[in-house]
């Protein structure tokens, strides 16, 4: 119940049954991931609900840059698969005490998490895409995290991706 | 141009991508590097204590204790420093972007270099923080100099400068960013690309612009920057003018992108406001954290004053 699968063709299915009408509805429903889940089907999930495109300002640009892509071949060696996951974390210093709660994309290789913002959209859209835990961090401490289980919604998901893609933007030159 | 620079550094690898820009530009201006790092804040007063700035323990300090930081800072930069002629390591205790200041202000740098923020990963906190890093926001708000920021690895930039973007939105800032701008293309023969986005996110809520409207808007715009800037260049001819609708950070980075900017300039805050009021305009804050190349924010116009009028 109030759960809807994301499939690779860009489709959402609830009750395995796409979803013609509206996607509004759906925002807040918990996400499940077709099995061979990758990027290249989170973006074409915005051809098919054209209306979920309008959720993020930088949509639109990462939709551009998507569709400049290759149709396929679009992988990486540097890493296995990418994972979305949850992070709350407690910050003691520096500033005031805090408890911060973001989602992250990121790359994984063997069980290191590597960060995006080096990576370009025509080496990541044929990577699997995974849900992953949510990590409590306690004042800094990145050694022992402890990790749950925990779901996403369809608005997490679709803003926390293009929210990690925004920072994306290394020139080619720089990257020689 | 540049006869001292000031590399502001949490001595952390987050802070390496601007060390290396600090140090290519000091060997390619000749410039004097001081390499600034604050180390802690004192506890209490005159305490001997300090908060170390980055653990945020507690740490006794004494000049043993500052020349074992100098000794680290020596180390961390080991390779660098090897190339390097003319740089000089400091540590200091207090808080950091007052001494940052205190330090620009005295040597009188012509501009500081910082990295973004002091943690690389994850880049979703900083949605919630609404801060970039709150050392570069208060340096950038008051410092009489350029900030310039770098938060990717970009070590061609500097030497290979050929595309400068310098986003305006006409306020008085945004003039001295363009001087400042303008005087850096001229000298290293880069081209300029005058760039302003008209805001078609704000206005009468709820109110759609039409087509023409946005049109007459980005006319309007052109002529504004013909009048206002094309005027200052004295014959220069090396540069465009684009502009273009949207939201203004979005239209900035795709902008950047699309020119291969080496460079993108800005005002700190781009609207009219007291400065001593001002956060880091957050069209800046989200340029800064997204560019592939440095940002400079520029907010006085000490190093821009020869050139103007």
């Amino acid at each position: 119940m109030y759960q809807i699968t994301l499939k690779n063709d860009g489709a959402i299915a609830e009750n395995n049954k796409p979803v013609t009408s509206g996607p509004l509805i759906f925002l807040g429903y918990q996400v499940e991931l077709e099995k061979d889940y990758t990027l290249r089907g989170f973006f074409r999930m915005f051809d098919q609900y054209a209306l979920l495109a309008k959720l993020n300002v930088f949509l639109p640009d990462c939709l551009q840059r998507y569709r400049a892509c290759p149709a396929n071949q679009c992988v990486s060696s540097e890493i296995d698969h990418l994972q979305f996951h949850k992070t709350v974390e407690m910050i003691g210093f520096p500033g005031d005490p805090r408890l911060e709660i973001y989602n992250t994309l990121c790359g994984v290789r063997g069980a290191e998490a590597c960060e995006l913002k080096s990576f370009h959209l025509e080496s990541l859209l044929d990577m699997p895409l995974k849900l992953g835990k949510l990590k409590h961090v306690v004042f800094g401490d990145k050694v022992d995290v402890f990790e749950f289980e925990t779901v996403f919604s369809l608005f997490e998901f679709i803003d926390g991706i293009i929210w990690e893609l925004s920072f994306q933007g290394t020139p080619k030159q720089c990257a020689i | 141009m540049f006869k001292k620079l000031l590399f502001a550094t949490t001595a952390s690898p987050t802070c390496d991508n601007a060390a290396k820009v600090a140090f290519d530009l000091e060997l390619k201006w000749d410039a004097k590097l001081i390499v600034l790092h604050v180390l802690g804040v004192p506890t209490r007063g005159f305490s001997p204590f300090v908060t170390d700035a980055r653990t945020g323990e507690t740490e006794e300090c004494d000049s043993d204790y500052i020349d074992w930081v100098k000794e680290e800072m020596q180390n961390t930069y080991g390779e660098l420093l090897e190339d390097s002629e003319n740089s000089v390591l400091e540590a200091v205790v207090g808080a950091p972007h007052r001494e940052i200041l205190r330090l620009a202000r005295k040597e009188k740098v012509d501009m500081i270099i910082m990295g973004a923020h002091t943690r690389q990963e994850d880049v979703g906190a900083t949605r919630y923080r609404a801060i970039a890093g709150s050392t570069m926001q208060k340096v950038a708000k008051a410092a009489r100099c350029p900030v310039v920021i770098i938060s990717r690895p970009c070590t061609t930039c500097w030497k290979l400068f050929s595309n400068i973007v310098i986003g305006t939105d006409f306020s008085k800032p945004s003039e001295y960013a363009f001087l400042w701008a303008y005087k850096l293309a001229k000298e290293v023969g880069a081209k300029l690309h005058i760039f302003h986005a008209c805001d078609i996110s704000s206005g009468n809520f709820g109110q759609i612009q039409g087509q023409n409207e946005i049109e007459q808007k980005i006319n309007e715009a052109r002529e504004r920057i013909e009048k206002k800037y094309i005027s200052k260049m004295k014959g220069y001819d090396n540069y465009d003018i684009e502009v273009w609708e949207g939201i203004p950070y979005v239209e900035i980075l795709k902008f950047a992108r699309e020119k291969q900017a080496d460079l993108i300039v800005m005002a700190h805050h781009t609207r009219d406001i007291d400065p001593e009021q001002a956060l880091l305009g957050s069209t800046v804050e989200q340029v800064v954290l997204r560019a592939a190349c440095p940002v400079a924010s520029v907010n006085h116009p000490d190093k821009v004053a020869d050139l103007d009028g």
